[in-house]
């Protein structure tokens, strides 16, 4: 399966800081298969989904290197007006908080009529009926009122549905989703992800999912990509990431979370604190916070293969053999 | 002494909307909440958005009137207390908001923000309460020259040690924590977890906890209290609670949360829709639109809170129904993370402050 995105290298600076904040990032997203990015605030996962729809607020934050084949072309060296043409039409993206994305003014059929429109050539009435059928396949309750609605007389996940039914009101082949559900509450956040996942299985579209929800990645991932300070460092298929994780920050991640059933432990932490932008350690990022950091740590490690498809960025890797 | 430090009897707050030009809307946001909180333990209230759990918490700690019912402490009414009285009780029962930043003066130093309590309080002299600070800034992991940095200089986790710093410094009996994790990422979130289940331990408190996230609150709670539309549907110990739920939204609650293991299933959608207005709530259960098992009587009768062995819950049908909560061995882990946990222990010497030495 050759893959849809293919991002290499992308490197992201900040005016002002030292060493870049989203460093050397590479991953592919195939047809039909979600890739989910997880890490903890700042950890970059969020600036390289701004970067792929070209929309990095630039100054301060500027793109210092790196490809983003997207079918045969380069996000990156397209003309702004073909960028806009992909973008919420080929490819599309859904925010958290969908009140922010969402335009206050216009009402939900009319947002949708608009992005409808932008991307293909149809009448008003065409695009009226599209907008309609895609708040029914998003399983809007009273599909025809909602469409004259404004954002703010929908509730929390009914906005989430209405920002998913325009993200993919024009068929993307590509979805990127920041943090789709991190807003909603737990019986929403099932019913959406539901949603996402049904929708996707029967577009066939990749999905690039950003989370810092370890629950979701299990649920919905195919392929996970573990974000810490600006990097990748531990990237397989799911099974890989839960059932072999390498990287010691991987292990500290799945630690730290509170188990649902059995014995109640204290909870193991990552020590330390994430490193600010201003503040990132030179050679492996996790160093200052790792129980297996030595001298080499100084030189960034590689993201080498340790298993067919499932790659790892540290010293001590494999750890077992390496840092008993 | 009492068992039960902290009660609400038939506790009720009504929100009244009025407008100009049409009738006043009211909100029951809480509606005749019983619950006994007793000594030492920890006591979570758990629901969505809109439960009526956050009103519950100003309710307990005396920062709202309730419309209706009353909050005892230690056995006494809290609406009959004098303004001495008062002050008294908020020494003993303390507050950890969400969003430490917004609750911290921001032109304050973190040693002047952690004696303030103190000092409102009247407690000891200048330089007691300075010492008294500073003990406190060590018990949750802050260096000494931490004092004399302002919030702003601090990341999301150390703003939160630096609230919990302020709710404990003089020496509260109760604390209520109102989401004191949400905001924090996970691998800080479980150094804040650890902080507050030590100086717990420490310091004999009581701690009520309002929470949305179910696995914090399975971890850290000894009972739990399960609200929807402003009423408690489903109160029992945490572990029968999340292995054997009562209360067919309990159990909608556990089907939803995801899992974090390799083939867990997708979290599920049992419910359709989300909570109706708490302005017009449904006649008999209120949880009865999208309650996969409601019959008849379920739309007309609304079920009171009954116990139920050492559970209470408000459901017709609690006895007849078996619904499927957390299974044992949920979250198992493979034997080589196992493997891989034990390496890291071996290696860190994390203390329950979470920084390194």
């Amino acid at each position: 399966m050759s893959a849809l995105l293919e991002v290499r290298d992308l490197s992201i600076a900040i005016a002002g800081a030292a060493r870049p904040l989203v460093d050397h990032v590479s991953f592919d997203v195939a047809a039909g298969e979600t890739l989910c990015i997880v890490g903890e605030s700042g950890c970059g996962k969020s600036l390289t989904a701004l970067a792929l729809m070209g929309l990095l607020s630039n100054p301060p934050l500027r793109r210092t290197g790196g490809t983003a084949r997207f079918r045969d072309r380069d996000l990156f060296e397209l003309p702004p007006r073909e960028l806009r043409d992909l973008r919420g039409g080929e490819m599309a993206m859904i925010f958290q908080e969908p009140m922010t994305s969402l335009n206050p003014a216009l009402t939900v059929g009319d947002q949708i009529v608009e992005a409808v429109r932008t991307h293909r050539a149809c009448s008003a009435a065409e695009a009226r009926d599209r907008a309609l059928e895609m708040l029914r396949r998003v399983r809007i309750p009273a599909p025809e009122k909602r469409l004259g609605e404004h954002p703010h007389a929908l509730s929390g996940g009914m906005r989430q549905r209405a920002m998913i039914a325009m993200a993919l009101a024009n068929d993307p082949a590509l979805l990127i989703a920041d943090e789709p559900t991190t807003a909603l509450d737990v019986t929403v956040q099932a019913q959406v992800l539901d949603l996402m996942v049904t929708l996707q299985r029967e577009s066939g579209a990749g999905m690039m999912l950003i989370t810092h929800d370890l629950g979701v990645v299990a649920g919905l991932a195919d392929r996970v990509a573990v974000m810490y300070a600006g990097r990748i460092v531990e990237t397989g298929p799911v099974a890989a990431i839960f059932d072999d994780p390498q990287h010691p920050y991987t292990l500290g991640l799945i630690r730290s979370i509170p188990a649902l059933s059995g014995e109640r432990r204290r909870l193991a932490t990552v020590p330390g604190t994430v490193p600010t932008a201003a503040a990132m350690p030179p050679g492996c990022r996790f160093a200052p916070r790792c129980p297996f950091a030595g001298p080499d740590c100084r030189a960034a490690p590689p993201l080498a293969e340790i298993t067919p498809g499932h790659r790892v960025a540290c010293h001590r890797a494999p750890i077992e053999e390496k840092a008993a | 002494m009492s068992d039960v430090v902290l009660e609400a009897v038939g506790l009720e707050k009504r929100f009244t909307r009025r407008r100009l030009f049409a009738a006043d809307t009211v909100v029951r946001a809480v509606n005749g909440v019983d619950l006994a909180v007793r000594r030492g333990e920890t006591y979570a209230i758990v629901g969505e958005s809109g439960c009526g759990k956050s009103t519950m918490a100003r309710l307990l700690l005396t920062l709202m009137r309730p419309s209706g019912g009353t909050v005892l402490y230690e056995g006494r009414d809290t609406a009959g207390m004098s303004d001495r009285e008062l002050r008294a009780l908020r020494r003993d029962l303390q507050v950890i908001f969400q969003d430490p930043f917004s609750s911290l003066n921001p032109q304050m130093s973190v040693g002047a923000l952690i004696e303030e309590p103190l000092r409102v309080h009247g407690i000891g002299t200048a330089a007691e309460r300075r010492a008294t600070a500073a003990a406190m800034l060590a018990r949750v992991g802050l260096r000494p020259e931490h004092a004399d940095r302002y919030p702003h200089e601090f990341s999301g986790g150390q703003r939160q040690r630096i609230g919990i710093a302020r709710a404990l410094v003089t020496g509260p009996k109760v604390v209520i924590g109102d989401e004191p994790v949400s905001a924090l990422d996970v691998s800080i979130q479980a150094q804040v977890i650890n902080i507050l289940a030590a100086l717990k331990a420490e310091m004999g408190l009581t701690l009520v906890l309002i929470a949305h996230d179910l696995a914090v609150i399975r971890h850290m709670a000894d009972r739990v209290a399960v609200m929807y539309l402003g009423e408690i549907v489903e109160e029992a110990p945490a572990d029968d609670l999340f292995a054997r739920p009562a209360h067919p939204y309990t159990a909608a609650l556990m089907a939803a949360i995801p899992i974090p293991e390799t083939g867990a299933r997708a979290p599920a959608a049992t419910l359709e829709g989300e909570p109706p207005n708490p302005v017009a709530p449904p006649p008999g259960c209120r949880f009865h639109p999208r309650c996969p098992h409601a019959r008849d009587n379920c739309r007309t009768d609304h079920p009171a809170l009954r116990e139920l062995g050492d559970r209470r819950v408000a459901c017709h049908y609690a006895e007849e129904l078996t619904l499927p909560g957390i299974a044992a061995g949920t979250q198992r882990r493979a034997p080589a993370v196992e493997r891989r946990f034990a390496l890291l222990d071996a290696r860190t010497q994390d203390n329950d402050r979470g920084e390194r030495p």
